[in-house]
């Protein structure tokens, strides 16, 4: 296609040499994130003695895959620009389904875990449902189906926790794969080249981009816009199922309170992990690996702070500071699209 | 005194050079044109008299006084006003309060005096014959008339000198003759016009002085327009001399009707619509703004729902829910908007052009690679001579007219059956517009039937084989084009105000 193409410079317009080159670079939120990563883990590493055990390497990255599973629940919901505030509320009734699936109805693992995540999807379902149909933004309509669904969990669950899970389940959140790595981490970067190959070669990851760009000219080039809102809603739920079953692995037992109260405790690393990576919050742009990257970065700030014994209250105020200035940086990025004329 | 001088202005972007050692000069009482290919540096220039872009080099006098804004809100304080080609009104507010938008009170919390702000702008209202309410919101006038209360914005700033960038683009001929009726009174009242236009009909209609930009340089610096005659400004522009088609008429095709309307009726308000469009046949559909054309083509496209009447394509009946099932019987739309209709300026040249066939190309499990889509797209963007350094470049940098061959492109693509063009050339440079209507009936000649909307009566007469007329949702009768200008316009606008004057 080179060929096709090349021999057509001529037109070249002003603003589209300034895309290129250093600029490019440095507004590359992968390549500052690693830049943030590697300063802050090595000062952490000289600093802190025991940063760099087994151990703290091993939960650490337990943490990212954790913390990185439920920013791309959410970034497959940003892709839409919308989002969804409830996450939490669907990775702890996922986790609730499976720990009745697999502790009261002795239904076995390898069919329990599929079922739990299909649950969080038939929940974003709901969710994509409801936006589409009723034309509302999803803050409102997530807002509203958090609450729901995690009122019926804890009415149906009477707020108890399934604490006698078969014991393959804590086994998993304690097995480690090649020294200090967690396996959740590996189901983590698995998940994360798999998101990748979708939205890069497959046709309704390409149509969930352009329908979130540009609903309305994906509309009009035949894309059938609603179906494929409801479908990212759907990623997200059985996104955020997954982690929920990560975290119930973790935890070693489903517990109603694991994701604090409506499942709030989310939202932060929700919504920091894709915003600083550089998913665009108005949509139709995804970076998986920024994900992976800005969920990686909360999490060795976090660690490090708390071996620092920083206050818990001190580290969720540095995390929200984090998150303003990332939407921040996501405004700027916004500004500078349309200064290209690319918005 | 001229009233705004602009001198020797260059102007670098890294890689190009966007202006180069650029002239042109306003004078009150009179109205300058600043013509130019799209790229030619127009928009450019503008944004450096208003302070949006700092000029390199050379200077900008307003009555002889050397000026240099900072933005755009100082040039207005400082008498230049500018009516950009996009709307900038707040819908949702009166007439008065977008015409004394910056200025409702002394300063913010002070309460806004209503009454004063409705007397000062019945005075523009006044002054540009527009016969509305003040306290009318914006939302309910014409394009036509919120083009007016922009004038009456910017005028209402004291400017000495106005900047109209392409101001007819979404006016009707007989809108913009009112607008021109306005213009010259400004003019005679000594305001310095300046006005940006693709039309040059206008521009010999209304400018008495051009300046005309190519390729970031002054091909002629403020020379009165009366010495030159049409093909001396497009030889400025395009550099060399139009070529001025005179199509034949072409046979109609007899086949059968690819698609076919009888008595449709919408829930956008369509009643009766009857047509017939043949594979190989270019059908315009005329009307003035706010007729129902395009509300037509995006009801057939499933966008509206169907109240009455028949549709059938390639002679079978069938409804359309949704533009995925139009686009399954071959239907495609190149909207009038681009921008937010037709291209997702976000992502790159080869997913706007794919869009339409990722679906036929993925394989079973729904995967599909850039190389295939580009093999397949590929050969349409070569045809189609789109500009861009590579299929990946973000197609929001692209020129206009690139992005309007894009946005046809992908329809070829997809080997649509019926291509419905709606506005092609809006915002587009003569030489891209003249390739689309070589390009619409090379289309035509291989079997595509096309339905043309266009306000252009000129592109219209130029491109279409047949004209039905529409006004008020309704069909209104048919005109065969014999590319006899004054024969069809004639015909064409005896239809539009017949029914009126009845």
């Amino acid at each position: 296609m080179t060929d096709a193409t090349s021999n057509i410079l001529d037109e070249a317009t002003p603003e589209h040499r300034r895309g290129s080159g250093l600029m490019r670079l440095a507004l590359s939120n992968e390549f500052g994130l690693a830049l943030l990563i590697a300063l802050a883990f090595g000062i952490f590493a000289m600093t802190l003695p025991g940063f760099t055990s087994p151990f703290s390497l091993f939960t650490i990255g337990r943490q990212i895959g954790i913390d990185t599973m439920i920013g791309l629940a959410m970034m497959a919901v940003i892709v839409t620009g919308g989002l969804d505030l409830s996450v939490g509320a669907i990775g702890v009734c996922a986790a609730m389904v499976f720990g009745y699936l697999a502790q009261i109805a002795g239904v076995p693992l390898p069919l329990a875990i599929p079922l739990a995540i299909a649950f969080g999807s038939v929940l974003g379902f709901i969710n994509g449902y409801v936006v589409v149909r009723s034309g509302v933004h999803s803050f409102i309509i997530t807002l509203a189906s958090m609450s729901i669904f995690f009122g019926i969990m804890i009415f149906l669950t009477q707020a108890q926790s399934f604490n006698a899970l078969p014991l393959a389940v804590p086994a998993m959140g304690k097995l480690r794969v090649g020294g200090p790595i967690s396996i959740l981490l590996i189901i983590t970067l698995v998940v994360c080249a798999a998101l990748s190959i979708f939205y890069r070669y497959t046709t309704l990851g390409r149509q969930m981009l352009a329908a979130g760009a540009n609903a309305r000219a994906a509309e009009l080039s035949g894309i059938r816009t609603g179906r494929i809102i409801i479908a990212c809603h759907m990623l997200t739920g059985g996104l955020a199922a997954l982690a929920g079953l990560m975290l119930t692995a973790r935890t070693g037992a489903a517990v109603p309170s694991m994701a604090g109260h409506l499942g709030q405790d989310w939202l932060l690393p929700a919504f920091l992990a894709p915003v600083l990576g550089g998913t665009l919050l108005s949509g139709g742009r995804v970076s998986v690996i920024g994900t992976l990257l800005g969920a990686a970065f909360v999490t060795i700030m976090t660690s490090g702070l708390l071996l620092m014994r920083v206050g818990e209250f001190w580290i969720l105020a540095c995390l929200g500071l984090m998150l303003l200035l990332a939407v921040l940086a996501d405004r700027l990025r916004h500004q500078v699209l349309r200064a290209r004329g690319m918005i | 005194m001229s009233a705004l001088q602009v001198s020797h202005v260059s102007k670098a972007f890294p890689g190009v050079k966007a202006l180069d050692d650029v002239s042109m000069t306003l004078r009150g009482g009179s109205v300058h044109a600043l013509l130019g290919e799209n790229g030619a540096g127009k928009s450019t220039l503008i944004k450096i008299m208003t302070g949006i872009h700092k000029a390199d080099s050379g200077s900008i006098t307003m009555e002889g006084k050397p000026v240099r804004f900072g933005n755009p809100r100082q040039a207005a304080a400082g008498g230049l006003g500018v009516v950009h080609q996009e709307r900038n009104l707040v819908t949702r507010f009166s007439v008065s309060e977008n015409i004394m938008l910056d200025r409702l009170g002394k300063h913010s919390l002070s309460s806004v005096d209503y009454p004063a702000i409705a007397a000062e702008a019945a005075r523009w209202l006044k002054l540009l014959d527009l016969d509305v309410d003040p306290s009318t919101p914006v939302s309910r006038l014409s394009v036509a008339q919120m083009q007016l209360v922009e004038i009456g914005k910017a005028l209402s700033l004291q400017s000495r000198v106005l900047l109209l960038d392409e101001p007819t683009a979404s006016l009707t001929p007989s809108e913009a003759q009112v607008l021109f009726r306005i213009l010259r009174r400004l003019r005679d009242d000594g305001v310095a016009i300046g006005f940006v236009s693709h039309k040059l009909e206008e521009v010999f209609d209304i400018c008495d002085t051009v300046t005309v930009l190519r390729d970031g340089r002054n091909a002629c610096d403020s020379a009165g327009l009366k010495s030159l005659n049409r093909d001396d400004v497009v030889q400025m522009m395009i550099g060399r001399a139009e070529r001025i088609s005179k199509r034949a008429a072409r046979s109609k095709p007899a086949t059968a009707p690819y698609l076919e309307l009888q008595d449709y009726s919408s829930t956008a308000g369509h009643k009766d619509i009857s047509l017939a469009v043949r594979p190989g046949e270019i059908l315009g559909l005329y009307g003035l703004v706010g007729a129902g054309r395009s509300e037509l083509a995006k009801a057939v496209l499933g966008l509206s729902g169907q109240t009455g009447g028949e549709i059938r394509v390639a002679g079978r009946h069938v409804k359309i829910n949704s533009v995925a099932e139009a686009l399954a019987l071959g239907i495609g739309y190149v909207s009038e908007d681009r921008k937010a209709e037709g291209l997702i300026l976000l992502h790159s040249v080869l997913a706007n052009a794919g869009i339409t066939v990722w679906k036929r190309l993925a394989n079973a499990l729904g995967f599909l690679r850039d190389a295939t889509i580009a093999s397949h797209v590929g050969p349409v963007l070569k045809k189609l001579e789109v500009k861009t350094p590579s299929l990946d470049q973000t197609i929001g940098n692209l020129s206009g007219g690139n992005q309007q061959k894009v946005s046809v492109a992908k329809w070829i693509a997809a080997g649509v059956k019926l291509l419905i063009i709606d506005e092609p050339s809006v915002g587009i440079d003569i030489k891209t517009k003249a390739y689309l209507h070589d390009l619409i009936h090379e289309l035509a000649e291989s079997g595509t039937a096309v339905l043309l909307i266009t306000s252009d009566l000129t592109e219209m007469v130029d491109v279409a084989d047949r004209v039905a007329v529409m006004d008020g949702y309704r069909i209104q009768g048919l005109v065969e084009n014999d590319r006899n200008y004054e024969r069809v316009s004639t015909a064409i606008m005896g239809l539009i105000h017949g029914r009126k004057a009845a």
